[in-house]
């Protein structure tokens, strides 16, 4: 589903983020991503996204080389990853509705269907009471909830999320990883990038771990579930 | 592409412009001080040469209700009968070019003695002086000139026997129509310069307006909208504020055509015309709503894209 072939990302001041990173993570899978800040979590969830290209090296998602995928294409690309960010980005003039139906407006959805999957989709993650709510109105992790529910809406294959509990306190954010848990058990490729060690540790997942832009750790989710066993 | 997916296609489309257009009524209607004081001013602005289409056009139309002014005064002998009068009138009338109307004597004294206020002085002539008159009036045949037809029509009525004198007046005329020429070109020159600005005006409120909501454009783009779909919004909205101040221009001339209306018909009255002040006709007002909200259009357009181009450098937005 999103594989990396050497990939090398360096910003035009020298400053290399990636260096030779390669990986390959199947339909299905659910992966961490953890590492210091400033490892280059965030660049290399930019390049899936494609928010940034590749210096050097391929990156493939979901079949697509995004090396040689011309940026005009690139909301094509955007609509098959639902992305979950650390600062939720809701729209604070738009109700928790509204900002959760973007994704199925963009798509041109009729709008009883955008309404039907809008509130299935905030009842899977709790909110539907606050549908009418607007995003300042509610706590943090209702937010990020909010946030996780915009990702979700459209469908996508892929799930990316960059620090979704950063701001949440431990309860909320094994919540939220049991959450994605759920989402993985149905289907979708879940990538999350965090360096909540312990909560990691505790969902015994596959880890990928960065350091100044190397990837120097690939923990197979086999371990855990043998020690499980 | 098979038919079916196409229609579903057009109909994601349509339903996008659906939304974008609803979206950018409600960011109107959410600012509504900052919305009707853009509209107030693309309104003056377009009232500007608006007012003068509308005045060169009564000027022209006061041309067409009084076409005896520009008649040929011809003063018969005045051995001529009512018969020969009445004659020659006849022949004018089966020209082409031209149309009589005849004043007879007796007429023509109660017209003067009610005019100069004479009266009493007139009761001492024995006979009437004044002559048989025909008040000739050029038709006008396709693209014919007025000067020239006049100069034709003169020379040919003096070459009557009938004929003491040809008065020819059309000066004023000519006058008249330089005038309205040159009030046609003002027109022109004007509605170039406003268009302009209210283009610009329109633009710089987008420019603002993107400015101010580039965080949500960002968003937008992160979770795949293209460039149309977020320029989409901002383009209706300039369509709006055009449409908007073409509505409070078309008010603003509309009242203050009720407020001359009055003064102005006091006026010609006292010249002895009767006239009424031509607002614009439906039509006219139809194409100044369009023609705003194209206008309109223009500027967003130019606005937004200036805006995404530095998104695109940035790599931000894609543009499908």
């Amino acid at each position: 589903m999103i594989t990396f072939e050497h990939v090398s990302k360096r910003y035009s001041g020298g400053a290399s983020a990636l260096l030779d990173v390669s990986f390959h993570i199947d339909a299905g899978e659910l992966v961490f991503l953890t590492g210091h800040s400033g490892a280059g979590k965030s660049t290399l969830l930019r390049l899936i996204l494609m928010l940034e290209q590749a210096s050097r090296g391929q990156v493939l998602v979901h079949g697509r080389n995004l090396s040689k995928t011309p940026s005009r294409l690139a909301p094509q690309v955007r609509r098959q990853i639902g992305m979950i960010f650390q600062d939720h980005k809701l729209l604070s003039d738009k109700t928790v509705f509204d900002n959760v139906s973007l994704p199925l407006m963009i798509a041109g959805m009729r709008y009883p269907d955008i309404r039907k999957r809008v509130r299935a989709v905030l009842d899977k993650v709790g909110l539907l009471s606050k549908e009418k709510s607007w995003p300042l109105m509610l706590s943090g992790g209702e937010q990020q909830r909010v946030g996780v529910a915009r990702a979700i809406v459209g469908m996508p294959p892929v799930l990316l999320a960059d620090e979704p509990t950063g701001n949440l306190d431990p309860q909320l954010s094994t919540e939220l990883f049991a959450l994605f848990r759920q989402l993985n058990r149905q289907g979708v490729t879940v990538m999350i990038a965090s360096h909540d060690l312990p909560l990691i540790r505790s969902m015994g997942e596959r880890v990928l771990v960065l350091s100044a832009g190397r990837l120097i750790d690939d923990i197979p989710a086999v371990i855990r579930r043998n020690v499980e066993a | 592409m098979s038919i079916d997916s196409n229609k579903r296609r057009l109909r994601a489309w349509a339903r996008r412009q659906l939304y974008s257009l609803f979206s950018s009524l409600g960011t109107l209607l959410g600012h509504r001080l900052g919305t009707s004081m853009t509209a107030l001013v693309l309104g003056i602005a377009m009232v500007l040469p608006l007012g003068l289409y509308m005045a060169v056009n009564n000027l022209r139309s006061l041309d067409l209700q009084q076409e005896e002014w520009g008649a040929i005064t011809v003063f018969l002998h005045s051995r001529i009968s009512e018969t020969e009068a009445l004659n020659l009138a006849q022949m004018i009338d089966d020209r082409p070019d031209a149309s009589a109307e005849t004043v007879s004597p007796e007429q023509g004294m109660d017209e003067f003695r009610r005019v100069s206020g004479f009266g009493q002085a007139i009761e001492l002539f024995e006979e009437n002086p004044l002559p048989w008159v025909l008040l000739v009036t050029p038709q006008l045949v396709e693209n014919d000139e007025l000067g020239p037809v006049i100069v034709r029509l003169a020379a040919w009525l003096e070459g009557q026997e009938a004929v003491d004198i040809v008065q020819v007046d059309h000066k004023w005329l000519q006058r008249l129509s330089g005038l309205l020429e040159l009030g046609d070109a003002f027109v022109t020159v004007l509605s170039v310069m406003f268009s302009l600005a209210v283009v610009v005006v329109v633009a710089n409120t987008i420019r603002l307006d993107v400015a101010n909501r580039s965080e949500e454009i960002q968003v937008l783009s992160l979770v795949g909208a293209g460039e149309s779909f977020i320029r989409q919004p901002f383009l209706y909205s300039g369509f709006w504020y055009g449409i908007l101040g073409a509505l409070l221009a078309l008010i603003i001339l509309s009242v203050s055509v009720l407020y001359l209306q009055q003064p102005l018909e006091n006026l010609l009255d006292a010249y002895g015309n009767r006239f009424e002040l031509q607002g614009l006709g439906s039509l006219e007002a139809a194409a100044v709503l369009l023609g705003g909200g194209v206008l309109g259009l223009v500027g967003a357009w130019v606005s937004v894209q200036r805006y995404l181009r530095q998104l695109r450098v940035g790599g931000i937005v894609g543009r499908r």
